[in-house]
């Protein structure tokens, strides 16, 4: 056995372990497209070495043919990393890009041109290994210039796009705000992918020193060359390593993000917007007084912003469910019911509750965004199911506040809603007592309002 | 959404066929693009991209914020107006008796977009109009060359549900053309709509965001 064989047996031996620890360790535990392909590039590698092994192919041709096979996965990964960067190739939808990458249309370009630049450069080096026949494989021995166009025409491009890789992902690194686990995770890709430049850069240099160097100390040379070859694969594996383990996972799930967006947002953004149409066409005359009503009595018992809110988006509630045309079909105690308990589930997860919001108006500041919590609705939903559905029951709502009350009073005064159930549910207490006085006081105050509004339109002037 | 487009000058059917032998041409450039006449949904993976070109990948922001970034990507001017009902209040009963919730215009000529919305709407739904209508200029709906409507006819049903219209000339944000079928464009809007008001409220907690920044 050669020395070359020698070495080649060592290193496919170390790449089928690797090969056998990726399988049973790192593939289980996270399954991409590139944790894949890396050990299908593994197990590639240990055949190719594993092929000059056995078979003596020093000499001619043949040398070149395995001295080209065995840069061949080190060209697959830069050329699968510029393409996971660029978010697939070119006209077919595949992974999102890298975030620089997206911002900049020319930079996803030229990275979606590494598979085709790279294979074609190691082609043009096979054709010139081919027609010009190196010692490719004697690492130390002399060997003529066409060894070095060989080189250069494999590395060149493979740096440029390592290189160019590794300065995306510092890039992709460097975002603001972003979370520590993805710097890190950058960062080691970034290290990952210089020390393939530098491979290539160091490989090329050492092909002219194989070319031009003589004398005494070309051997020591060449060797210092080779160790720092080592050193500069060692850290890249290990960058890359510690990249891959690097794992987060996100505080909300695709899946469940996806679920909210079809479920909760669609049913509530029509729930809102039909009874927007509801009101503003048909319930709107049998509105305008109840609504009225229930702000001015609101207004009385010194409720506060959102507890006036609350009790008018009930009202409005109440008043759409209970119209019999056909506008309000689709706002029925059944949609209402539907819509409370898809809220529900969004608020029984705090994180997500906390973060869904939305602005109380546009360009406006003034307001505390609304949530699926503080909006009016949610309550409004609750109440308004409470009067509509009035079966006696009112799980839940143990002690409602006085808002509640008014609304009661005032839906059964406009004749929105059996009166009976409702005096039973809410069992003549305080409050209701109180909601009851507002009301009437209110009642008086509005009368008061449009006896005087006719007087005043009737002065001239 | 209504468009006033400027009179077209008559450049004739020469520039026009010339303009055909340039889009596949143009095309060919353009990474990932889905110009060919037909094309699927937008994914909210895709919409991030969309967010990633305007820089607003990864953060939180408000309506306000996509309103201003897509303005400066366009270069053109958008203006929200939110009319009170004490106002218009026939703007509102119009508005909903049409079963509609906002009005997108948008003028060529003077380079600028306005969107109407009443400003009785519940505030979810009011976002998410407004979100609706900036959906329709990301997408460069308004864009339309609405001469040169595909022939349904040679296509399959599935095919041309999802067929795409060519554009005239100017900026949009989204990839592929406009689909070619009005309720597949409104589809969309309320897709872009949905997905930014999530990215806006998630930032980077949002899964598509991180998968910008972890794509091996």
């Amino acid at each position: 056995m050669s020395a070359a064989q020698h070495q080649a047996l060592v290193l496919g031996s170390v790449s089928f372990v690797a090969f056998v620890f990726f399988l049973c360790f790192l593939l289980p535990s996270k399954r991409t497209k590139f944790s894949v392909f890396a050990a299908c590039n593994l197990l590639f590698v240990a055949l190719v070495f594993g092929a000059v092994a056995l078979v003596d192919l020093s000499g001619g041709r043949a040398e070149i043919m395995v001295a080209v096979m065995m840069e061949l996965p080190v060209v697959l990964i830069v050329a699968w990393v510029c393409l996971a960067l660029a978010g697939g190739l070119p006209d077919l939808p595949g992974n999102l890009p890298a975030e620089p990458v997206a911002r900049r249309p020319w930079l996803r370009a030229v990275l979606g041109s590494a598979p085709l630049i790279l294979l074609l450069s190691v082609g043009l080096a096979t054709a010139v290994g081919l027609v010009w026949p190196s010692p490719a494989l004697r690492v130390y021995a002399p060997a003529p210039p066409q060894f070095v166009v060989l080189k250069a025409l494999i590395m060149a491009p493979e740096w440029f796009y390592s290189g160019l890789a590794a300065v995306v992902f510092v890039m992709a690194g460097r975002a603001s705000g972003l979370k520590r686990r993805f710097y890190f995770k950058n960062l080691a890709f970034s290290v990952g992918m210089g020390c393939i430049a530098l491979i290539a850069v160091e490989s090329t240099v050492f092909a002219g020193l194989r070319v031009w160097l003589s004398g005494g100390n070309r051997g020591a040379i060449l060797e210092i060359l080779n160790t720092v070859e080592a050193c500069l694969a060692i850290t890249c594996i290990l960058a890359f390593a510690a990249g891959l383990s690097l794992r987060y996972t996100p505080a909300v799930a695709t899946t469940l993000l996806h679920r909210l967006q079809t479920g909760w947002l669609r049913a509530q953004e029509q729930f809102e917007s039909l009874e927007w149409q509801a009101v503003s066409t048909v319930a709107a005359d049998r509105l305008t007084h109840a609504s009225d009503a229930v702000v001015e009595a609101c207004r009385i018992k010194g409720l506060s912003e959102s507890e006036t809110q609350r009790a008018l988006a009930t009202i409005r509630l109440v008043a759409v469910m209970r119209d019999p045309s056909s506008e309000t079909q689709h706002i029925t105690p059944d949609a209402a019911r539907e819509l409370y308990e898809l809220q529900q589930e969004i608020l029984c997860d705090d994180v997500l509750a906390s973060k869904i919001s939305w602005a109380a108006g546009w360009r406006s500041r003034a307001h505390e965004p609304q949530t699926v919590k503080s909006a009016p609705l949610h309550d409004a939903l609750k109440a308004a199911l409470d009067l509509v559905d009035n079966d006696g029951e009112s799980e839940g709502v143990r002690t409602p506040p006085l808002w509640y009350y008014i609304v009661a009073v005032s839906a059964a005064d406009a004749k929105m809603i059996d009166p009976a159930p409702v005096s039973m549910q809410l069992r003549d207490g305080a409050e209701h007592r109180a909601a009851v006085e507002a009301y009437d006081d209110a009642r008086r105050v509005l009368r008061m309002l449009d006896d005087q509004r006719p007087r005043m339109e009737d002065r001239p002037g | 959404m209504n468009v006033e487009a400027p009179k077209r000058d008559l450049t004739g059917p020469f520039l026009n066929r010339l303009a055909g032998f340039w889009r596949p041409l143009r095309n060919l450039s353009a990474a990932r693009s889905h110009v060919n006449g037909t094309r699927s949904l937008l994914t909210a993976a895709e919409f991030q991209e969309e967010l990633a070109i305007l820089g607003l990948s990864g953060r939180r922001f408000e309506p306000e914020d996509y309103s201003d970034a897509l303005a400066d990507y366009l270069d053109i001017s958008i203006a929200v107006h939110v009319i009170p009902d004490s106002w218009y209040p026939e703007l509102t009963r119009l508005l909903a008796f049409s079963g509609r919730l906002g009005e997108l215009r948008y003028s060529e000529q003077l380079n600028m977009a306005a969107i109407f919305v009443p400003g009785s709407l519940p505030p979810l739904v009011l976002t998410l109009t407004i979100l609706h209508e900036l959906g329709h200029l990301a997408a460069g709906d308004l864009l339309i060359e609405f001469d040169e409507q595909p022939d349904e006819d040679d296509q399959h049903a599935e095919e041309a549900k999802f067929a795409t219209l060519p554009l005239k000339k100017g900026t949009k944000l989204a990839r592929g053309n406009p689909f070619a079928e009005e309720s597949l464009r409104e589809r969309e809007a309320n897709l872009r709509a949905s997905y930014a008001l999530f990215a806006g409220c998630l930032g980077d907690d949002s899964p598509h965001a991180y998968d910008m920044y972890d794509v091996l």
